[in-house]
């Protein structure tokens, strides 16, 4: 993983959070473009995996491999669901939804920063 | 996944909407969190801790149950609800009490250790609400003036099928009857 990235990607998360929890104050469900949003932090992850990947094998960088990539998984899966659950639901507790998925997603990715850096 | 109910039926509220779309939200994420230890600690390190990597296996199960439960909500899902988040106050105080008490008795920590203290306490405070949430939702009475009016049968609970309720699933109990 590469730092700049983490950065981009907690912002991403932070904005995505931020976004929905305006509308939580505004009594509003969540909206196609908020899940535009989603996918978009999905892809930042993606890539971030991406380049995870690829250190490892060319820097050989150490790290405790199924920890690591278990928390992609969950990191990868909670946005889509949380969104189609969160989408379901045409009350201002979708938008509450999509702020807990993006913070969770936050809060994964760091939890990988510290995995990576950890072994 | 909606509609199969009204939202606001007169024997009960669903227990995946409004609150309880948040309740199923951060379940699923518990689910997901409590899935992803207990298989990664069964692959890598299940001989250090039996005891404690069954735990978390059987904690995982029971997230996974408890948020399936309350989402589709229905009289027998219910049921499934109560048990199973009546199953994780009850195993987050008796593991969280045992772990403080003799922090070696399970040899590693799972998701239960400290009260949930690895995640957030988390794992402590949602069954409760969970409890809550099922019981304000519950299919008996008026959500909103539980107090006032008596007439309930006191307080077991669960509540499988409401008399009212058009019955829009066979009732769950007595499979005897005929």
């Amino acid at each position: 993983m590469v730092l700049p990235l983490l950065i981009v990607v907690l912002l991403a998360c932070a904005a995505l959070a931020g976004w929905a929890l305006w509308f939580v104050v505004q009594d509003r469900a969540v909206i196609l473009k908020q899940l535009i949003g989603a996918a978009v932090v999905e892809a930042l992850i993606v890539v971030q995996a991406v380049v995870a990947g690829v250190l490892m094998v060319t820097r050989d960088h150490p790290v405790d491999g199924p920890l690591f990539w278990g928390y992609v998984a969950t990191a990868l899966v909670v946005l889509p669901v949380a969104a189609i659950w969160a989408f379901a639901e045409r009350t201002k507790w979708s938008s509450v939804v999509l702020a807990v998925a993006a913070l969770t997603v936050g809060f994964l990715d760091w939890r990988l920063w510290q995995i990576w850096g950890a072994a | 996944m909606s509609a199969t109910t009204p939202s606001a039926a007169p024997g009960g509220r669903r227990t995946g909407s409004g609150f309880g779309r948040l309740l199923v939200t951060v379940y699923g994420i518990l689910a997901f969190a409590a899935i992803g230890r207990s298989s990664y600690e069964l692959a890598t390190k299940f001989s250090e801790a039996p005891v404690a990597y069954s735990l978390s296996t059987l904690s995982a199960v029971v997230y996974v149950l408890a948020t399936v439960a309350l989402a589709k909500g229905g009289p027998r899902w219910r049921v499934v609800a109560w048990v199973t988040v009546g199953f994780e106050a009850v195993g987050v105080l008796a593991v969280g009490t045992a772990s403080v008490a003799s922090p070696d008795v399970f040899g590693e920590t799972t998701v239960w250790s400290g009260f949930g203290q690895g995640y957030g306490y988390v794992p402590l405070v949602l069954p409760f609400v969970g409890l809550w949430w099922l019981w304000r939702t519950r299919p008996h009475g008026r959500t909103d003036d539980v107090v006032t009016s008596p007439p309930e049968p006191t307080a077991p609970t669960v509540h499988t099928e409401p008399p009212t309720e058009p019955p829009t699933e066979p009732a769950a109990p007595d499979p005897e009857v005929r």
